[in-house]
């Protein structure tokens, strides 16, 4: 199961040969192929390296988790603790949002951003994504399972909603905020076909993006591809290893409250 | 109950205002565009005003040669990647469902491919299927004594090894899945069950498969929207080569968007894959009432 990775590994660690070794384990080894990889970049433009991809994607990925958790669960709490009008109609919408698939609203979404003049921005990465149907529905479901009394006190204390939503609900809703933190970023690291369409500009491609720039690489440059690739791999299978717990449990949550 | 004040209603509207306006903007009104540039004609690069053309795009789009093909390949892969996946899923969680050894580390190794980036597994799949002779699944063929061949580059070959990818990447998911569904069915069945003597094959096709129909349907309908718009390991290994064989319906809304600017056309496109992903959640939920 793991032995394309196991090979990429390998070969990334071999000196680099013009003939592809068929070995998961390296004769000799070397760290080489990852400063090459590293530094590859910087034919295009010598400021960029894979680090600028790097920081690009933490970037974004940080934004869209933390400013997405905070959309999502004030209008969770909003749609599952209060009584206005438009409030089903909010509810039902946002569930709505899960069945549009993203490839149909690619072009008009790319339209305007491109009108709002964000091609090429960091906006145009963070801003499209900070509402999510999904992050919505979880965080309401988890809201209607606290009891009402809890915030009832509070408010005869004369605490505003909002202070009540911030102090009261929030610190108790750990588990589904680590929930939507790693759907979020896991899917925010990802993506892809978003950025190969906002992003033209070098100096803020994410991750995916300079990965592609490999391909245009001499095929036979094994060592440097598969150290490239390694690069991109490793820190989430690393936070993976760390966090399994939360991980799978985060995906089964998606799968059967979706 | 406390009666909430004007102010406060107005506090409320507050909290959904946020994600009312990323939606409006960036789903539901894009929605309705998709549907209306579909009847325009709207080239990026050379008209900067979108011209009426009724249902054009549509006869334009289902008359070029590059459409049967697009859909062919993409219900090819949906038929063969969705059963296949869900048949070792299922297989794969039931033996790590027994107390296996190790079984931990099982489970990381299927999910490692899952949270590695597609890009990245895709670059590495086309080394190993690396058309020279100096590719390793060639050198593994001449090897064993075959013949080397173009992999990716060979049009009966490309679409499977697409498959392959698909296949593999996505295994840990399914079993995951599958193994949180064989958590929920309860201990007593099965001690029921053993009281009576029933062989294990009949325990899995009488109890454990119709119990896990819940799961599968899950999977089934997920799966099988999710094939309908397979894209990056297409774009990343043959960008739809070679000819239009592995060219699927996202890869033709794709480059007639954004390669040829026709965003009438890649409109089209998408109203028609909006219209059988919804033909797909009109099945699912047939299904599930039956339940």
């Amino acid at each position: 199961m793991l032995s394309p990775l196991l090979w990429m590994l390998a070969t990334a660690l071999t000196p680099n040969t013009y003939i592809a070794p068929v070995s998961f384990i390296p004769k000799d080894v070397t760290f080489e192929n990852f400063v090459e990889a590293w530094n590859f970049p910087r034919v295009f433009d010598p400021k960029v390296t894979m680090g600028t991809f790097f920081l690009n994607t933490l970037f974004v990925t940080v934004s869209v988790t933390l400013i997405g958790i905070v959309v999502d669960s004030m209008a969770g709490y909003a749609i599952a603790r209060k009584q206005f009008a438009g409030r089903m109609l909010f509810t039902y919408a946002a569930l709505a949002t899960l069945m549009v698939p993203i490839y149909v609203v690619l072009v008009p979404q790319y339209l305007i951003v491109r009108r709002l003049n964000w091609l090429n921005s960091y906006k145009a990465l963070i801003i499209p994504f900070l509402a999510s149907g999904m992050g919505i529905h979880l965080f309401r479901s988890h809201f209607l399972s606290i009891p009402m009394e809890l915030e009832e006190c509070a408010k005869l204390d004369g605490a505003s909603d909002f202070r009540i939503y911030m102090t009261i609900i929030m610190p108790i809703s750990k588990p589904v905020i680590g929930t939507m933190a790693i759907l979020k970023s896991m899917w925010a690291w990802n993506i892809y076909v978003w950025p190969l369409v906002v992003i033209t500009d070098l100096r803020l491609k994410v991750i995916q993006q300079g990965l592609t720039l490999f391909q245009g690489l001499n095929i036979t440059q094994w060592g440097y591809l598969c150290a490239g690739m390694t690069i991109a791999i490793f820190p989430l299978i690393i936070v993976f290893l760390f966090m399994q717990r939360q991980f799978i449990g985060g995906l089964v949550a998606g799968a059967i409250k979706g | 109950m406390i009666v909430a004040s004007k102010k406060e209603k107005l506090g409320y509207y507050l909290f959904i205002l946020p994600a009312l306006i990323v939606f409006s903007v960036f789903i539901f009104w894009p929605m309705i565009h998709s549907f209306i540039l579909s009847l325009f004609k709207y080239n990026l690069m050379t008209i900067n005003k979108p011209e009426f053309v009724g249902i054009t795009n549509f006869i334009t789009l289902i008359k070029s040669p590059v459409f049967p093909a697009a859909m062919l390949n993409t219900i090819v892969y949906t038929l063969v990647t969705v059963p296949l996946s869900m048949m070792l899923g299922l297989g794969f969680a039931l033996i790590m469902n027994n107390n296996l050894r190790f079984r931990n580390f099982y489970m990381v190794c299927f999910y490692i491919p899952y949270v590695s980036s597609m890009v990245a597994v895709s670059i590495v799949f086309s080394l190993l299927f690396n058309a020279s002779t100096s590719g390793i699944m060639n050198r593994i063929l001449v090897m064993l004594g075959m013949k080397p061949v173009g992999w990716l580059s060979d049009s009966k070959l490309a679409l499977p090894v697409i498959m392959l990818l698909s296949l593999w990447k996505d295994l840990g998911y399914t079993i995951i899945i599958y193994l949180g569904g064989l958590l929920a069915i309860p201990r007593e069945i099965y001690e029921a069950a053993s009281l009576d003597p029933i062989s294990s094959w009949k325990k899995l096709t009488r109890i454990t498969i119709p119990l896990l129909k819940p799961t599968t349907l899950f999977l089934l309908i997920t799966k099988t929207i999710a094939s309908f718009q397979v894209f990056t390991p297409v774009q990343v290994l043959t960008d739809g080569g070679p000819g239009y064989a592995t060219t699927t319906l996202v890869t033709l809304l794709y480059q007639k968007g954004f390669k040829e600017y026709k965003m009438g056309l890649a409109s089209a496109a998408a109203v028609l894959l909006f219209i059988i992903l919804l033909i797909l959640s009109i099945i699912q939920n047939g299904l599930e009432k039956e339940r």
